[in-house]
């Protein structure tokens, strides 16, 4: 029950680290527009503070993830990791408001459900698994 | 979806795996030890810093990305990762694909491909 409790802290702290910065790189892609591929996009970008928001949302999630990479098979973790998915989706209804259309709706929970899959499947092989 | 913005997708997923395979390589070394010295180990060789070039590349292929779509449907669309990853470490380090695991993937699968072709 120990190691349980660790990987839920860890991907709870990942699942925030990686929503802060999915925020902060769309605030910082939309004050950089229009996408380029030269020295003048880079600048629009960093002279910004919002790809700093980006770039500190990233430096949490590594250390975050290194740390639960070193015992947690990659492809299980990786999966729980993306259940940012939903609260990025939800911020951003709220924050851009972005409209959630039924495609949009029916996608997001077929990706949700296989991602509930991937978390079981890591549950069982971590129950059948020697400590 | 138009062709600059599938590039980027693409590229987003072909770096994001890339970093994670580097990263699960350069953690997951048996001969790493603990603490600061698991770190330095780390440093001195290439994987760790293949995983960040790739990541430092992804940074900037993601935000391009995002800022082309609404951020709702690229965090769907970008899920392909989960996918792209897991396949990944079935060939490189064997990881095993469960009956539940495969239909994990398709059903994100499925997921990215309602979202992609919802307009």
């Amino acid at each position: 029950m120990k190691r349980g409790g660790f990987y839920l802290t860890g991907f709870l702290l990942l699942m925030a680290f990686d929503t802060v910065g999915a925020i902060s790189f769309k605030f910082a892609g939309m004050h950089a527009l229009p996408v380029e591929a030269n020295a003048a996009w880079l600048l629009r970008l960093f002279e910004k503070p919002w790809v700093y928001g980006a770039v500190a949302g990233y430096i949490g999630a590594f250390f975050t993830w290194m740390g639960l990479l070193r015992h947690a098979p990659i492809g299980p973790a990786f999966a729980a990791s993306h259940l940012e998915v939903v609260s990025v989706t939800l911020l951003s209804v709220w924050l851009f408001h972005e409209p959630l259309t039924l495609p949009h709706a029916l996608g997001a929970v077929a990706i949700v459900a296989g991602i509930v899959c991937l978390g079981l499947d890591e549950s069982r092989t971590a129950a059948a698994a020697p400590a | 979806m138009p062709p600059l913005t599938f590039g980027l997708w693409l590229a987003n997923v072909l770096l994001d795996t890339g970093g994670q395979l580097a990263f699960k390589a350069a953690a997951s070394d048996p001969a790493a030890g603990d603490g600061l010295a698991r770190w330095l180990h780390m440093a001195r060789r290439p994987w760790l810093w293949l995983g960040i070039g790739c990541y430092v590349l992804e940074f900037l292929a993601w935000i391009a990305f995002l800022s082309l779509l609404p951020l709702s449907r690229a965090i769907l669309l970008g899920s392909i990762n989960i996918v792209a990853v897991m396949v990944a470490g079935r060939l490189l380090f064997g990881e095993k694909l469960t009956r539940l695991r495969v239909a994990g993937i398709a059903l994100v699968t499925l997921g990215v491909a309602i979202v992609g072709a919802g307009g």
